[in-house]
């Protein structure tokens, strides 16, 4: 082929691979990118049925109203009636400040936009909007969300109390909150504020676990036939010139593994650390959602497992009793103990229950889904026998019921302000889990027994006295 | 006769089908219905398949093309009429203009035969077009790039492109070189600087582009490409740090959400538009294009996305697609020099045209306002893209012009 249609067969290609890239670009774009874009503040087509639809409302389980929107005229207003109880689940709408919490994630729902059906979808486009939002049953309880709230009130930190079976929450309460209903006049305190009131800390507030992530060595450690079924505590270990120490000192002399968690050893767990090695260490905190997203109905983090090629061995065996690097939520915590209670089988949460249209009629409901295996039904069992010994014979003395047996475990998690933070992650009863709970008090500077275990106590005990 | 006349297998009949489903839903969703939309329909469907038929009867180059144009007009005025009716109806007309114009520059073309003779005068009608817009010109958007005759505007760019491909046509189809090649690279850049004063940024890139691809098949001094590709990244590198409104492009480019409200507005809007839109878009007359500035212009494209969907648009660029191939191919089979130069002009010019702005409103490159060829709305794009198109079609016929080189051996052995 001579020279000219040579060259004018190459810029043909040319032309053509930039149109083909048009091509694949707009498919890129609309796979990966379009959703988020679509969602944009800026983009006026979400607000325009907003104006129109009358937004739906909010109730909890047992069908109370929680939040609501009433039309006067032309505009229509949003009534947050519990305030800051549900700042951090329900969130706020304002088209000028945006939205957030389940305002955001439930948004197509509550203005009628999500529609299942797509004939019923072009049909209503052409017949004009609906007037009435679907309206959201939540899974929560009003009264224990109340309760809650009261037990954490002059703290920070976070409470999740959930049913382990099905994963629904009962009670999500996060502090310090803000108000919903007030987010006009307060706005700039808010923003301000150096405790950041916005962050649902049960959900997002990253902590490192302490103890409470011995539960998941333990799980690791029942797996590994390796592991020796006794350890000598002298009160603290040395591991390559890095010196651990117990609590308060206190040598455990000869425990095993039930011992060791009863009593919280540090040196008996992070010698079983170093047994285990940080790979399996690892692969245990990992189906335990470590370093997993969580689904769920509001933005969570994911907690974090560190990187194991970069961990020396003293930094192995503090991750192992829950120091180190390891950063965890208190909905995944909550998460775990709900997990040994439902013999290792991890459910999803929920918070929404169902979406109803403004007949009644269920649109959506979400049914109870498991995430994950994460030990067999035989070591949860184990498992959760070492914290039945938790509560009756070890640090966790103070979250034990007079009629119910209660199954937990207490951590006390150092960090680096140099206040501990107080946890407690457990379930009731033991037998029949029918409430788990996690507790953390952010910087308490006392221990999860002291601290933490009481408040879960009295949830565990008021679930279970509500939900017989 | 009859039967053929209704068959399903000719292209045109295709197109009356599309246009006739696409006008009931503009008819039907409609809050009242109006005689202008029965009308503008009819007119429209009349137009094109008496043009297509005349078309088969007249030429005996290619007919394809035409048929790739009458799709991609139909799109956009189906788009434009959705938007604004008004608009709508006079695209049409502009339309019936552009084909009346498609027919005049193909005879003229045709009858003619002394086109790569007259290098001279093509550059002093570009000069006199751009001078008169630099001293009558009106700004619109920022661009000084409109004449006001009359009560009419139109854009003199858009004739000097053909002209500038008709120059450059006649310089390299000669063998005895009308010009010196110094004086024909000053003529090329004082082009590209009439754009750049008149800060039409789109159609300078479009020139350029243009000629490049000339010179790369046909300029026998390749260094002279290299250096032109270099002197152009230096112009691009200076004037993205000398000249305001292209730092802005590009900042909006590489981060729009920054500027949502100000500078970015346009493209996050048209983004937003595409992203709602979806795979199968929200139907004719159901999506909101009206919250995109100058929708049914440069934005068009990001209308058709919204309301016929990624599929829609794609189709579209498809469109384009083969017609740059079909523009290739008539390259590729004409004899004549002058008009294989031609051929490549002009799809270039529609096909990097359709790219730049396609690119700019879905964000794969800096947003640069020029015209979608043949979608848009515009009486001067329209009419003087067909008036290029017309051209072309000549160049897709068998010519008997004479011959300054021996072109025997250039019949298509590899086809």
């Amino acid at each position: 082929m001579e020279k000219e249609s040579k060259r004018i067969i190459r810029v043909l290609m040319a032309l053509s691979a930039m149109l083909v890239s048009l091509v694949v670009y707009l498919s890129y774009f609309e796979i990966f990118q379009a959703a988020k874009i679509e969602v944009h503040s800026y983009n006026k087509r979400q607000w325009l049925n907003e104006e129109y639809v009358l937004r739906g409302f909010i109730v909890d389980r047992n069908g109370k109203v929680l939040a609501y929107s009433e039309k006067t005229q032309d505009t229509q207003t949003r009534f947050y009636k519990y305030g800051r109880l549900y700042g951090h689940i329900i969130g706020y709408s304002y088209k000028e400040y945006g939205k957030a919490g389940l305002e955001a994630s439930y948004n197509k729902a509550l203005i009628g936009a999500d529609e299942l059906n797509p004939i019923r979808v072009i049909t209503e486009k052409i017949t004009g909007p609906k007037e009435k939002g679907n309206n959201l049953i939540l899974t929560i309880d009003h009264e224990m969300q109340q309760y809650a709230e009261q037990r954490l009130k002059g703290n920070k930190g976070a409470i999740v109390v959930m049913n382990p079976r099905n994963g629904e929450i009962y009670a999500m309460v996060s502090k310090p909150d803000f108000n919903p209903a007030a987010i006009k006049e307060n706005w700039e305190d808010i923003i301000e504020d150096k405790d950041s009131p916005l962050l649902n800390r049960a959900a997002m507030g990253l902590y490192t676990p302490g103890s409470v992530f011995k539960v998941i060595t333990a799980t690791a450690a029942i797996q590994d036939e390796n592991i020796e079924t006794s350890f000598n505590c002298e009160g603290s270990i040395n591991i390559n010139g890095y010196v651990l120490k117990e609590y308060n000192g206190a040598a455990h002399g000869e425990v095993d593994l039930t011992k060791a968690l009863a009593d919280s050893c540090n040196v008996a767990f992070s010698q079983i650390g170093l047994l285990l090695g940080e790979v399996k260490l690892k692969s245990a905190a990992e189906k335990y959602m470590f370093n997993e997203i969580i689904p769920f109905d509001l933005v969570t983090k994911s907690s974090i497992f560190p990187k194991t090629t970069l961990m020396t061995k003293p930094e192995l065996g503090a991750t192992a009793i829950g120091q180190g690097k390891l950063l965890t939520t208190p909905l995944n915590m909550a998460m775990v103990a709900s997990t040994i209670a439902n013999d290792g089988l991890m459910m999803k949460p929920i918070i929404v229950k169902e979406v109803i249209t403004p007949e009644g009629k269920t649109l959506r409901a979400n049914n109870p889904q498991i995430l994950n295996r994460s030990c067999s039904a035989e070591d949860a069992e184990i498992i959760k026998d070492m914290m039945i010994q938790v509560v009756k014979n070890g640090t966790g003395k103070n979250a034990a019921l007079s009629k119910v047996e209660v199954a937990g475990k207490t951590g006390t998690a150092e960090n680096e302000t140099g206040k501990e933070h107080a946890w407690f992650i457990g379930f009731a009863p033991a037998d029949n889990p029918k409430v788990a709970v996690a507790v953390i008090l952010e910087n308490a500077g006392t221990t999860g027994g002291k601290g933490a275990a009481p408040i879960a106590r009295d949830m565990m005990s008021a679930t279970l006295k509500k939900f017989k | 006769m009859f039967k053929k006349i209704f068959s399903y297998k000719i292209p045109q009949n295709l197109m009356v089908i599309m246009n006739t489903m696409a006008l009931l839903l503009l008819y039907l969703y409609k809050d009242h219905l109006d005689s202008l939309v029965l009308i503008s329909g009819l007119l429209l469907i009349f137009i094109i398949y008496m043009s297509n038929f005349i078309l088969l009867k007249v030429s005996t180059g290619d007919h394809y093309i035409f048929l790739i144009i009458s799709m991609l007009v139909s799109i956009g005025i189906i788009m434009i009429y959705r938007i604004n009716p008004i608009y709508g109806f006079k695209q049409i007309v502009w339309f019936g203009l552009g084909i009346a114009n498609f027919f005049l520059f193909y005879l003229i073309v045709r009858k003619a035969k002394y086109w790569n003779k007259w290098l001279k005068m093509y550059v002093v009608l570009s000069f006199i077009l751009f001078l008169s817009t630099l001293i009558f010109g009106i700004k619109v958007k920022g661009a000084t790039n409109w004449i006001k005759i009359g009560g009419h505007s139109f854009q003199p760019a858009e004739i000097i492109k053909v002209l500038f491909i008709f120059f450059l046509a006649s310089y390299y189809a000669n063998k005895k070189k009308l010009i010196k090649p110094t004086i024909f690279l000053g003529i090329v850049y004082g082009h590209i600087g009439f754009l750049f004063l008149q800060r039409d940024l789109g159609t300078a890139m479009l020139f350029y582009f243009i000629f490049i691809t000339i010179s790369y098949i046909y300029e026998e001094k390749r260094k002279l490409i290299f250096y032109n590709l270099g002197g152009a990244l230096v112009m691009a590198g200076l004037s993205y740090l000398l000249v305001n409104h292209v730092r802005v492009r590009v900042l909006t480019w590489i981060n729009p959400w920054q500027y949502v409200d100000n500078k970015g507005y346009q493209i996050t809007q048209s983004l937003f538009a595409i992203a709602s839109g979806g795979f199968f878009g929200t139907g004719i007359g159901l999506g909101h294009p009206e919250y995109i500035p100058e929708v049914h212009n440069d934005f068009i494209f990001s209308a058709i996305c919204e309301e016929m969907g990624i599929f829609g648009g794609i189709a579209v660029i498809m469109l384009f697609l083969i017609l740059v191939y079909r523009g290739f191919k008539i390259a590729l089979q004409q004899q004549n020099k002058f008009f294989r130069i031609i051929a490549i002009g002009i799809t270039t010019m529609l096909g990097f045209q359709a790219f730049i702005i396609l690119g700019g409103v879905t964000k794969l490159i800096p947003l640069t306002g020029v015209t979608l060829p043949f979608v848009s709305y515009g009486g001067s794009s329209l009419v003087s893209s067909f008036a290029a198109l017309g051209i072309l079609q000549v160049a897709s016929e068998e010519l008997d012009l004479e011959q300054e080189e021996e072109h025997g051996e250039r019949i298509q052995k590899d086809h």
